[in-house]
């Protein structure tokens, strides 16, 4: 790796190590200590946020409050100006420098940084403060939930979050199809209940969003508060509670097995990475060390590898003997 | 059929229609219906909505009457591109144009759109029926929905689980209806007083959970917790028999595919043609890129242990 950066200006290796450091690309201890530092800074800022909602607790801290709030903002505003800046090394390993030392596609990674989703949550959590600067009017509360974004910016040092949107990004086809079903019945129920129960209880059902209204709360809680008070408007109500069950166990069934599939697919992926490492016969450390890797990201235990490493094994021996 | 030109029009008008990827205009088409299936249902919503209705009147007259014509079009060429699809020898024309008039598909094409007519012949007909059937128009969209269809396909292979599960409700609503209707029907005859209104109360309780009656003896509480209880279990089987239902599907998709796989590999070679076949079929079981290269070395591995 190292010699991959000779070509690099000093001012371009500066560069570099920043994005490392902010991006986590190389995991060393100042990548860590950003990552834990940037992390314990929105902790405490949601817990500010959260402490400011009680008006004893902001009128007898005020001032450390606002304190807080500008010491905050300043950090992530640092930190916003580094991840644009150090993004343009994204792409400069591994290119020739052109004459006037910049690296070909220093706005390449700068864009992708600043419209990725990570991009926009550094954006739009830290800049409404300097709205409020400018315009000294503007409604704090509006600002006050764009500040709360900031809890997303954890979800970047935490795999869960990602992995949740890997498997539905692999399920979509079926949560689409679970949510058309939704989509549907909920169109379908709902007139229904409105032009059944609409003259008799036109307080509870007087348009079709009304009554959408009352299929939500039904189909989320199972019992949306309504007496029907006609027979075929009973029947739809006991029909609509069925349905509510129906449709938390398709969903339930869809998350499930695409938890299933994910676990499967990485252990497909490590295998493929497992049988390239074992192709020449000879591990190296290097190679040794990419393994451990992936496998804590994968997070598979140690039993599953010896698995599948005796079972490549047996393959091979198979396969020597046939030759 | 009388001149080959109007022939293959006829049939890539079905093809179109059809949704067949042969054609770009196919993708146009759906999206079309499905934009105005989508307004069409908006607009019944707005409409229920008393103020919305007294302003916009007119336009969703109008707009009714013109979604309308566009759905009659739709049907009228459907049923004539249809009869492409047999040859003379086949059936003829109207053989594909009857499939498809007593499709589920051609029945709810029908019943969303021709109602409509219905009140040119009688003026005074219920107007909330033909509304009922306005709702119709939304099955369109299923037909473009092939996920659903997989959905769907995935419940009713496991139907025997699904019917053994909703026996099970049925006997315990009625078994828990009944004894809540001995254990209070005279203290609180409003809820409990017959055994219908009882039926109702356990099926709110199993779906939805305990609490929206309180009842008032010691026995009847010892029902309604049970019943409650009763209603945790069927959640919990449902979503079972869902999730293992769709498990299996997707290893009857795996195992089709490796399957086809291995006949790919059995010559040692896979040819344009054999990897274009693997393509397609990817695509129709939705199996990742990732998943696809697992198979493909485990069957290149098989292939080389035995040869």
């Amino acid at each position: 790796m190292p010699n991959s950066r000779l070509h690099l200006t000093p001012y371009q290796r500066v560069r570099r190590r920043a994005f490392e450091i902010m991006d986590g690309a190389v995991v060393d201890k100042y990548s860590r200590f950003v990552e834990f530092f940037v992390a314990l800074l929105v902790v405490a800022n949601v817990i500010g946020i959260i402490l400011e909602s009680v008006p004893e607790i902001l009128h007898a801290h005020a001032a450390a409050f606002h304190a807080f709030d500008v010491f905050s903002v300043a950090v992530f505003s640092l930190e916003y100006v580094l991840r644009v800046w150090s993004g343009g090394s994204k792409y400069d390993i591994g290119k020739p420098a052109t004459p006037n030392g910049q690296a070909p596609e220093t706005w390449r990674g700068r864009k992708e940084y600043i419209f990725s989703f990570y991009g926009i949550i550094d954006f739009i959590s830290t800049v409404p403060f300097y709205l409020q600067l400018l315009f000294p009017g503007a409604d704090l509360r509006v600002l006050r939930m764009f500040r709360l974004l900031r809890i997303f910016k954890l979800s970047r040092y935490n795999s869960a979050f990602e992995d949740m949107v890997a498997a539905v990004k692999a399920e979509r086809d079926s949560f689409s199809s679970a949510v058309f079903l939704l989509f549907i019945s909920c169109m379908l129920f709902s007139s229904l209940i409105y032009i059944v129960e609409g003259h008799a209880q036109p307080e509870v059902f007087p348009s079709i969003p009304a009554a959408m209204h009352w299929f939500s709360v039904t189909i989320i809680a199972g019992w949306g508060n309504v007496e029907p008070v006609t027979y075929f408007g009973t029947v739809l109500v006991v029909f609509t509670q069925i349905l509510s069950i129906a449709l938390a166990a398709i969903l339930t069934g869809v998350v499930a097995s695409a938890y299933t599939a994910q676990v499967e697919r990485r252990e497909a992926l490590y295998e493929m990475e497992l049988r390239e490492v074992l192709a020449d016969g000879v591990v190296t450390e290097e190679e040794q060390e990419h393994l451990k890797a992936l496998q804590a990201k994968f997070g598979m235990s140690d039993d599953q590898v010896a698995a599948l490493v005796a079972q490549m094994e047996d393959e091979k021996r198979v396969a020597d003997s046939k030759n | 059929m009388s001149t080959p030109v109007k022939a293959s029009f006829q049939t890539r008008l079905m093809e179109i229609l059809d949704g067949s990827p042969k054609h770009t205009a196919s993708r146009y088409v759906e999206w079309l219906i499905t934009t105005v299936v989508l307004v069409n249902c908006t607009a019944v919503v707005l409409d229920s909505v008393p103020e919305i209705h007294a302003k916009y009147q007119n336009f969703f007259h109008a707009l009714e009457f013109w979604s309308v014509m566009f759905f009659t079009v739709e049907y009228l060429t459907r049923i004539w591109s249809l009869g492409a699809k047999f040859g003379p020898a086949e059936g003829g024309a109207w053989k594909g144009r009857f499939q498809y008039m007593f499709s589920t598909f051609g029945l709810v094409d029908f019943f969303a759109t021709m109602p409509y007519y219905l009140h040119f012949f009688f003026p005074y007909i219920d107007l909330r029926i033909l509304r009922v059937l306005r709702l119709l128009r939304l099955l369109k969209l299923t037909k473009y929905n092939t996920a659903l269809q997989d959905l769907f396909r995935a419940v009713y292979s496991e139907r025997k689980a699904f019917g053994s599960a909703v026996f099970l409700l049925t006997i315990a609503t009625i078994v828990s209806a009944s004894l809540m209707h001995f254990a209070e029907g005279r203290q609180n005859p409003k809820d409990f007083g017959t055994i219908p209104h009882s039926i109702y109360w356990a099926i709110v309780s199993i779906t939805s959970g305990y609490g929206n009656v309180e009842p008032m003896t010691k026995s009847g509480e010892a029902i309604a917790l049970i019943t409650g209880f009763i209603g945790v279990c069927m959640a919990a089987i449902m979503t079972g028999i869902v999730a293992s239902a769709f498990a299996n599907q997707v290893a009857r998709k795996k195992a089709a595919f490796e399957a086809q796989l291995r006949d790919v590999f059995e010559d040692g070679l896979m040819s344009d043609a054999e990897e274009a076949g693997l393509k397609r079929l990817q695509a129709q079981y939705r199996l990742t890129d990732e998943q696809v290269q697992a198979m493909l070395l485990r069957a290149q591995n098989k292939a080389s242990t035995k040869g």
